[in-house]
């Protein structure tokens, strides 16, 4: 699916917000993916990601990161994120070494994203481009709460549990770090930025 | 609310799972119940710990352009729409979902094989779905198709039109294989139709093997 695609926000905000996801293409090189899935994941932890997981297990924000990695499935998804794009050329350069044979995707902004890989050597292959929400958008959140939403593409983080984290900020209940965390969670697969998110809402509490 | 009673609306629930792994009930009282056909298909396409038992793959969308350079699914010259109902957090019916296959189908989609919405047309030539899911909902849903290049016009005007008759939302995305010289063939007929994609993108960098063999483009 297009989990890591369609995270609204700024070019500003969206600056510090790069996932990378990692998947073996079924019936071509997913006989023995899982250990080269989980080595994705080991050179991703090495540069330090601010979230980190796999579809099948669960994030750094549930488990222990070694543990998710030695255990990866041949049929999974994996993930992580970064809010340096500095990191995600040091992965790239360390991945295209490695050379594990894996699909990889980096979203983020294009042209960012398009600079960084031809730091490292690489050419964008396939793009995947988000036109927009279209239908009745008078059914959405505001666009605050949207920024933070849409980090987790399967819609695992409510609207109203993001509005009440803003709430609980703005009454001094709870720190922006710490409502971040709690958002994070839910999140299973690890795609959420919880930096990105502490910085939107403390932002949307002003 | 019920007499201070917090219940879930069956109708509405997804089957997401969210409140059952969160732990929010001071009593513990959530559960989750074995589901069966139909119901199963919200947890299939709202719960991204429930593999589809049909593509093997755990969430509801398929491998699409994360796997391009190994799988050649989307080829030069051919563009892919993903059309996610439901997306961002609103959720969305399947008859929404059959008006958005119909309306795609009548502009010559391919459909994805490979996608669960997919499995459950009963004419992929008219974008029919099964009667039985039609009332079903789920967190999201994405109708997953391609046209050559030059059909995009058409099926994004017909998708503007359909778009206005669903209950919901729809994010909406287009897959392209990049040009050798770097760019991206779809550009041109986006500005046509007046569309300017996001900012940020979602970018297959080729690192998979063995690589595809594509027919070469210009």
């Amino acid at each position: 699916m297009t989990h890591s695609l369609h995270r609204q926000g700024t070019k500003e905000n969206l600056s510090r917000d790069y996932p990378l996801v990692a998947v073996a293409a079924h019936g071509f090189n997913d006989k023995g993916a899982g250990p080269k899935l989980g080595k994705f994941l080991e050179i991703c932890w090495r540069h330090g990601p601010v979230n980190l997981g796999d579809m099948k297990q669960g994030s750094v924000f549930t488990y222990d990161a070694e543990k998710i990695y030695k255990n990866v499935s041949d049929t999974t998804i994996v993930e992580c994120v970064f809010d340096d794009l500095s990191k995600v050329e040091a992965v790239l350069r360390d991945l295209r070494e490695a050379d594990i044979g894996m699909p990889v995707v980096v979203s983020g902004l294009t042209d960012s994203v398009g600079e960084c890989c031809k730091k490292v050597g690489l050419e964008i292959h396939t793009v995947a481009q988000s036109l927009g929400v279209w239908g009745d958008t008078s059914r959405l959140p505001r666009k605050e709460v949207l920024e933070i939403t849409t980090m987790c593409g399967h819609a695992m983080v409510s609207a109203n549990l993001v509005e009440k984290m803003i709430d609980d900020i703005k009454k001094g209940k709870i720190s922006a770090k710490k409502a971040a965390e709690k958002l994070t969670k839910p999140c299973e697969c690890g795609i959420f930025n919880p930096t990105r998110a502490a910085e939107l809402l403390a932002a949307a509490a002003k | 609310m019920e007499e201070g009673v917090a219940k879930i609306n069956d109708d509405e629930c997804v089957e997401c799972g969210v409140c059952f792994r969160s732990g929010v009930c001071p009593v513990d009282c959530f559960t989750e119940s074995e589901l069966s056909w139909p119901r199963i298909l919200r947890a299939v396409l709202s719960n991204p710990l429930t593999e589809s038992p049909d593509t093997r793959v755990p969430g509801r969308g398929t491998e699409e352009v994360k796997t391009n350079e190994v799988s050649g699914r989307i080829k030069p010259g051919f563009v892919g729409l993903a059309i996610e109902l439901g997306r961002p957090g609103i959720g969305t019916r399947f008859h929404d979902v059959q008006k958005v296959t119909q309306a795609m189908a009548e502009v010559g989609a391919e459909f994805e094989a490979e996608n669960p919405v997919t499995f459950w047309m009963t004419d992929k030539k008219t974008g029919k779905l099964r009667e039985d899911v039609l009332n079903e909902k789920s967190l999201s849903a994405i109708v997953e198709c391609a046209f050559p290049i030059d059909k995009l016009k058409p099926a994004i005007e017909k998708l503007r039109e359909v778009s206005k008759e669903i209950n919901t939302v729809c994010s909406v995305v287009s897959a392209v294989k990049v040009a050798r010289d770097g760019s991206i063939p779809t550009d041109k007929i986006l500005k046509e139709l007046g569309i300017t994609p996001a900012p940020n993108s979602k970018n297959n960098v080729g690192l998979g093997r063995p690589l595809f063999k594509f027919e070469e483009v210009s």
